[in-house]
């Protein structure tokens, strides 16, 4: 799970062009959007395609991405439990 | 000056001319259906795409089979003919015609087709009609000739934006008459970029509905042909109908996102009543925007109900029966108001079953009745809002006293990235390419020096848009046969990117417009506001010169001995008066 969270991080870095930041600067357990990475909808369109590509998991309802996206940690969870590679 | 509306023309996936237009909308049949000639793998989709190939348009629109042209071009001529004949006009009066023409698609069509054939460096005679403004060109090669030709590219208010700019160039007396409306084919690009938004409907979109779910991309042209009453009398035209009043403004919350209370689609519409000299009692009818994508409709809604109240008239969305025109919608609409007053109806909002908390209840089936005054909605990418009001009597338009020219106060040209920092924040500058940071720090630095924070107006001038996002997403989406897409290269390819990222950056909910006429990009962009400082709409605005070097496309232009020229200027104009 540590594993898959650092890796995470850096691809969302990547991403979301997030350019001076390093995995580090990312809490875990912050909010994405909003408060701690400030992120917006086109993040949470960018964070679907992240998933479908990374990790072969498809959304078809961009709404469903708000319970994910709670934080890194919701998301890698989500991601361990659905990923199809 | 009473501006007259003397001759209309439109095609779309409901008619290829008025009348077919006419009876679809009287007969409430959709033109919504599985598409046929675009190319595209993602087949679920449906489109409102007109009936024909691009070889069996050119013969419509006469236009020899072995001459290059995008499908743009070709739904243009066929609208803008029916225009011009309709409103009968004689070789003299082409001396001082404006053909204004919105579009953003342009020639992508013929460059996501031959892109294969360009990187092997073959196929060369396609490549120019890339340009947007090029696209408009062809159009009116194939129609008459004209005193001024300018295509704006503000995304899906393209067309109202034209029309906007050709009352204006009435007014100040720069035009006789003016020729506008917009453009817009379907292509493989803006269908998956459409789709990375998670916007499209797998079914036939239901604007308003509570159920709705996105919305379907549609394609056509329509086109006015306005002049001053006075003139459309003295030489025996048939008068239509009239421009009553129009605005632009923009809603400067997000690059994609309509705010949830729509100030600027409010603020439009308000603005367009006011030059009206109209109360929102006195309209009896409402072309709304209405794309059926659950965020607009929801913000239009919001911004009808704030401005309405307990008046709010009949409204629909016709765009279950043409599907998203995108730049052509304005136009669209607009002939399709022109022909509800003129016939008497309003037209059906389709495929509507429920409401829900915040939404209007639109008209669901072809309701008859007289309308004297209508208005026309249509909003793009990066919240260019712009409303129209027509009208069934004359409304009397102040015009200019004396053309004023602008006044350059300040200006900045940026080459480098050494003001970066200085000028924007990491989170500001995040999505944005070098150039696009280099257009925002030149437009930061004239409006600290000027003193200048709020101009009246923020116009870009752009020769091929934005092409290092463009030329991303077209290449990824042919690289990977239209799967996987990021949605953020494909926002950031609109020619109007710039314009609202600045309006954006800076809150500014001020009129907002954005030109691609090739290299006569800064002269349309300088004669917008020339024409509303004459007419005292604006009394200042900021001006952005944006092309970036892209070597990918470079490479292409260097087949026809051509190469971008990147510029990032911002100059800050005033009426010194």
């Amino acid at each position: 799970m540590e594993q898959l969270i650092e890796q995470l991080k850096a691809q969302i870095i990547e991403a979301l062009n997030f350019e001076d930041m390093t995995p580090a600067d990312i809490n875990t357990d912050a909010p994405l959007f909003g408060e701690g990475l400030g992120l917006d909808s086109i993040d949470a369109l960018e964070l679907i395609m992240l998933m479908d590509r990374e990790y072969g998991i498809k959304l078809a309802d961009p709404k469903a991405g708000k319970a994910i996206f709670q934080s890194v940690r919701t998301m890698a969870e989500y991601i361990q439990a659905n990923r199809t590679k | 000056m009473r501006i007259a509306v003397t001759g209309i023309g439109v095609v779309s996936a409901i008619g290829m001319n008025c009348a077919e237009t006419l009876q679809s909308l009287l007969d409430e049949r959709s033109g919504i259906g599985a598409m046929r000639y675009l190319r595209s793998v993602h087949t679920d989709l449906p489109v409102g795409e007109v009936p024909h190939s691009d070889a069996d348009l050119k013969a419509l629109a006469g236009v020899p089979a072995d001459e290059p042209m995008p499908r743009t071009s070709l739904l243009g001529i066929i609208a803008a003919r029916e225009a011009l004949q309709q409103a009968g006009l004689n070789d003299q009066m082409a001396n001082n015609l404006a053909f204004i023409s919105g579009t953003t698609v342009g020639g992508m069509d013929l460059t996501e087709q031959h892109w294969h054939d360009y990187t092997k460096g073959k196929s060369t005679n396609t490549i120019r009609l890339h340009e947007a403004g090029e696209s408009t060109n062809a159009i009116a090669r194939h129609i008459g000739s004209f005193s001024f030709i300018a295509t704006p590219s503000t995304a899906c208010s393209s067309a109202l934006n034209a029309i906007m700019l050709g009352a204006n160039m009435l007014r100040t007396g720069q035009a006789k008459a003016a020729l506008v409306g917009g453009a817009e084919s379907l292509s493989m690009f803006h269908l998956n970029g459409f789709n990375t938004l998670m916007i499209l409907d797998h079914r036939p979109c239901r604007p308003f509905d509570a159920g709705r779910n996105g919305l379907n991309l549609g394609e056509g042209a329509g086109y006015l042909l306005i002049e001053p009453e006075e003139e459309a009398i003295a030489r025996g035209a048939t008068v239509l109908g009239y421009i009553g009043g129009y605005a632009n403004t923009c809603d400067a919350f997000h690059q994609t996102a309509s705010s949830a209370d729509g100030e600027g689609a409010y603020l439009a519409m308000r603005g367009a009543l006011q030059m009206a000299e109209l109360q929102p009692a006195d309209i009896d009818y409402i072309n709304a925007h209405g794309t059926a994508t659950p965020n607009n409709d929801l913000s239009e809604s919001a911004a009808l109900l704030r401005l309405f109240g307990d008046t709010l008239p009949a409204v629909s969305s016709t765009k279950a029966f043409t599907g998203h025109t995108t730049s052509a919608s304005g136009g669209i609409e607009a002939v399709i108001c022109m022909l509800a007053m003129r016939h008497g109806f309003v037209p059906a909002n389709l495929n509507w079953s429920n409401t829900a908390e915040g939404l209007i209840r639109p008209v669901t089936h072809t309701e008859y009745k007289p309308l004297r005054h209508v208005l026309c909605n249509a909003f793009g990418f990066g919240g260019n809002e712009s409303s129209l009001v027509l009208s069934t009597e004359g409304i009397d338009l102040p015009i200019a006293e004396h053309l004023v020219e602008p006044a350059a106060v300040c200006t900045a040209d940026i080459a480098d990235d050494t003001e970066v920092s200085t000028y924007i924040s990491a989170a500001e500058g995040r999505r944005m390419t070098p150039q696009t940071r280099r257009i925002a720090v030149a437009a930061r630095r004239v409006m600290t020096e000027s003193g200048i924070t709020m101009p009246d107006a923020i116009v870009c001038a752009t020769q091929w848009g934005c092409m290092l996002q463009s030329m991303r997403f077209l290449q990824d989406m042919l690289a990977t046969d239209e799967q996987q897409l990021k949605p953020t290269p494909f926002i950031q390819s609109t020619h109007n990117t710039i314009a609202s990222l600045i309006a954006i950056m800076t809150a500014n909910h001020g009129y907002n417009s954005t030109y691609a006429q090739g290299r006569q990009s800064l002269a349309c962009a300088m004669e917008d506001i020339r024409s509303q400082m004459s007419l005292g709409l604006i009394r200042t605005a900021l001006v952005l010169e944006f092309d970036e070097q892209v070597e990918v496309w470079d490479n292409v232009l260097a087949l026809i001995g051509d190469r971008t020229q990147a510029v990032a200027r911002a100059t800050l104009f005033a009426n010194k008066n």
